[in-house]
């Protein structure tokens, strides 16, 4: 149990403190990594809670596949962050306590949490006892079958996403060098080399 | 405080979403920060789900969860190349120097 | 499991989405050469996927354990939807042509978007809610941005995006709050739970129900929740604005009154002050911000605000009355924002698209029938009898009027009469003023045809009204009979 609590305060308190850099730190490359590392304990929250499926696609797609490509962006553009500094510090105030009213009022009605009469009943997928099954297990068996319906439109949403990066970005620019493998091999004997006589001593 | 029940994660939860919304009013002029801290508030949702599927016993939280990541990596795809569009029009992501329309 | 019980009601949605895969495929092969052949079969994709629709039973129906339902009210919704999505896309044609951005992706795209606002109508799940929300949303912000060697367009995608975003992730956490709370996310289970003498719906699901309603105002551009919707208007290539008018409109708003009827309907005492109040910031925004502008597309932007703040008079009457008047006021709003988008986009001078209100000037003497058409739908929306746009306001106010809400229904006329302030002085401008040179007649064929159908449809609504006004009842209905 005590095991359990530390290492609940521990990750809790590493997401927090990480979050609160991602939004304050001078450099948008740190909050990329502030990022990274309130998603590597947000997943350690995940599996104390007992969710590892959530917890290991947290890492695979946030860490490995969303926040690299942040990554990749903030590295790629060649931007004058001190610029984008100014005026930071303008809203501090009023942000804060509009931030601190928010995060009362939320805990407040987080904190009134009861388990709702007969929600046994309204469950629309029971989890499995864990003796039977595992988490991922558990998961996969409602996921491609009570919910193929959300698991198909997902997947389209992931091709407009496809389809609408190379539209925005893709350029085919002039000038650019390209191999061309049937030229390559069409390639004759005539036209590519010349047998050409030497006087001695002269050079080519 | 020993024993960690739910309303502890919906606590982090709540903090994170705070943060997240705060951040944006930071960061006005800077649209990749801006971008993580919807991450940030993505990240808060997903942290409520779970918890609440594994209090309420149901597995829907989690599958909701699950589609809400795969849906956010599409989304922040669909953001960054609107950034790296925007970026090599005006040369500068500044979010206040968006003022080619007003009013 | 997967039944044919499942597949029959998505059949359309089937057909559509497997459509526009293969639009794809066709034109990746193709090549940007293709796009002329690829619009058109859009168009034939969204035209069959409505003939399936209607061929198919008419109860309602639902499938994969209730996520998805169809009845008369999703099939009406879907109607305006698919032929909204079908005009944007011969809209886009000639425009598109014409400003070099033929690419063969953007009717793809606009399928996708329709597909995503077919899920939205039959959404009856907080989870299908946000799958199909987010189906849509990002079909739109590339498409917004579809222009993307222009600053304006590329701003406009990423303005669109950002504030997007956020209400995405607003309308999430009211999501995780509802499910928390009342530990389900399918509407037919939160609607009997809050059924009953007993049922108490508790704080937490109030305050989730907040977040939710905020993430939807901005789906629907109402106000406080509106900022993005000007600079995207302008700022989106025109084709584009016109379709960001008409069918994302009409989806969201339809999602709005299938979530608050539905499963929050007893809980219409809550949500309704939040509706009243959005609805009558909208009308005054809406009638007095547009009268400062002078680029049109940003007018249409601020007149499609307070037409939302209108419907949603209808939506906080809560009666079936009242979601009827919304029926009927979306299809008419169809009609006048296609008619009147198709009048911008004629205004080409010198093979520049002209976007001023004074570039109207003496419109009545070079192109008199286009003047007359752009003059039938400032009267329109102005509300002005016999119009078409007096009808949709007359079906909400009386709805209004006949739940007492007699203050929202006499600010909603009064906002009518300031709007109908810069709505008369577009026809001024056209018939009085001195004359601007003459426009291109390069619009092509397609824009005047759908033009000359808005108009007569406006102008002669209300001999045959009936077909219409049945169908939004039959749908009003529908959402009642339910619960």
């Amino acid at each position: 149990m005590i095991l359990q609590a530390i290492s609940f305060y521990a990750f809790a308190a590493v997401t927090v403190a990480a979050a609160v850099m991602v939004i304050s730190a001078r450099n948008p490359v740190h909050s990329v990594l502030f990022l990274i590392l309130a998603f590597f304990n947000a997943a350690g929250l995940f599996v104390l809670m007992g969710a590892e499926f959530i917890a290991m696609i947290l890492v695979i797609v946030y860490v490995g596949a969303v926040a690299v490509l942040f990554l990749f962006v903030v590295m790629m553009l060649d931007i004058n962050f001190v610029e984008l500094r100014q005026g930071f510090l303008q809203y501090l105030p009023i942000g804060a306590l509009v931030g601190l009213v928010l995060l009362a009022e939320l805990v407040l009605i987080l904190g009134s949490w009861a388990i709702a009469p007969d929600t046994a009943s309204r469950a629309a997928a029971p989890t499995p006892a864990i003796t039977e099954t595992t988490n991922t297990h558990a998961i996969g068996q409602v996921l491609y079958t009570d919910y193929i319906y959300l698991f198909q439109a997902a997947g389209l949403i992931l091709l407009i996403a496809m389809i609408g990066a190379i539209v925005l970005t893709l350029r085919s620019r002039e000038g650019v060098k390209r191999q061309r493998i049937s030229d390559q091999v069409g390639r004759t004997r005539e036209e590519s080399v010349e047998v050409r006589h030497v006087e001695p001593g002269s050079g080519v | 405080m020993i024993e960690i029940g739910l309303s502890h994660y919906l606590t982090v939860a709540a903090i994170l979403f705070t943060l997240g919304v705060f951040g944006i009013f930071l960061n006005r002029k800077n649209v990749i920060i801006i971008l993580m801290s919807v991450e940030l508030i993505l990240l808060a949702v997903n942290i409520n789900l779970v918890a609440f599927s594994i209090h309420l016993n149901d597995l829907a939280g989690q599958v909701f969860a699950l589609l809400i990541l795969a849906i956010a990596a599409a989304e922040a795809a669909i953001g960054l190349a609107v950034i790296v569009v925007y970026f090599r029009n005006r040369g500068s992501i500044a979010v206040e120097d968006i003022n080619l329309m007003k009013g | 499991m997967i039944t044919t019980a499942d597949i029959y009601p998505v059949l359309p949605e089937l057909f559509l989405a497997v459509a526009a895969m293969a639009l794809l495929m066709y034109g990746v092969f193709r090549g940007d050469k293709s796009t002329g052949s690829c619009s058109w079969l859009a168009v034939l994709a969204l035209i069959v996927t409505g003939v399936i629709m209607s061929l198919l039973p008419e109860n309602a129906e639902s499938a994969f354990r209730g996520q998805f339902v169809v009845d008369q009210f999703a099939r009406f919704m879907k109607w305006l939807v698919l032929l909204g999505s079908a005009l944007a896309v011969v809209m886009s044609m000639n425009y598109n042509a014409r400003e070099q951005i033929e690419r063969f992706e953007f009717p793809v795209l606009i399928l996708f978007a329709s597909l995503g606002m077919l899920l939205m109508v039959s959404a009856n799940d907080l989870i299908s809610l946000y799958v199909g929300l987010e189906l849509q949303s990002l079909a739109l912000y590339v498409i917004a941005a579809f222009r993307r060697d222009s600053t304006k367009s590329s701003e406009a995608g990423l303005k669109y995006f950002v504030l997007g975003a956020l209400s995405s992730g607003m309308l999430l956490y009211g999501a995780s709050m509802i499910y928390g709370f009342a530990g389900t996310t399918r509407f037919d289970a939160l609607a009997a739970l809050f059924t009953g003498p007993s049922a108490d719906p508790g704080v937490g699901v109030v305050v989730g129900l907040v977040f939710l309603l905020a993430g939807l105002a901005f789906k629907v551009s109402a106000v406080p929740f509106h900022m993005w919707t000007p600079d995207v208007y302008e700022g989106a290539p025109t084709p584009v604005t016109a379709f960001f008018a008409v069918a994302p409109k009409i989806a969201a708003i339809a999602l709005l009154v299938r979530t608050m009827v539905g499963p929050f309907g007893e809980l219409f005492a809550q949500w309704q002050q939040i509706i009243v109040f959005i609805s009558i910031a909208s009308m005054l925004l809406g009638a007095l911000a547009a009268i400062w502008q002078t680029n049109i597309k940003r007018l249409l932007a601020y007149s499609s605000i307070g037409h939302i703040g209108y419907a949603l008079v209808g939506l906080a009457a809560g009666s079936e009355e009242g979601i009827r008047g919304i029926g009927v006021y979306m299809a008419i709003y169809l009609a006048m924002n296609v008619g009147t988008f198709c009048c911008v986009l004629s205004m080409r001078r010198q093979g520049v698209l002209a976007e001023g209100i004074d570039d109207l000037a003496g419109l009545a003497r070079n192109h008199p029938m286009m003047a007359a058409a752009m003059a039938i739908f400032m009267f329109s929306m102005a509300g002005i009898p016999p119009l078409a746009g007096f009808f949709g306001k007359l079906y909400v106010f009386m709805a209004a009027v006949n739940e007492g809400l007699y203050v929202l229904a006499i600010i909603g006329v009064l906002t009518s009469v300031i709007g109908a302030f810069y709505y008369l002085r577009i026809v001024k401008i056209m018939y009085f003023d001195e004359p601007a040179d003459a426009f291109d007649r390069t619009a092509g064929r397609e824009i005047g045809a759908i033009m000359a159908v808005a108009g007569m449809f406006t102008l002669l609504f209300f001999v045959f009204p009936s077909p219409i006004v049945e169908g939004a009842g039959q749908a009003a209905a529908v959402l009642f009979a339910s619960g």
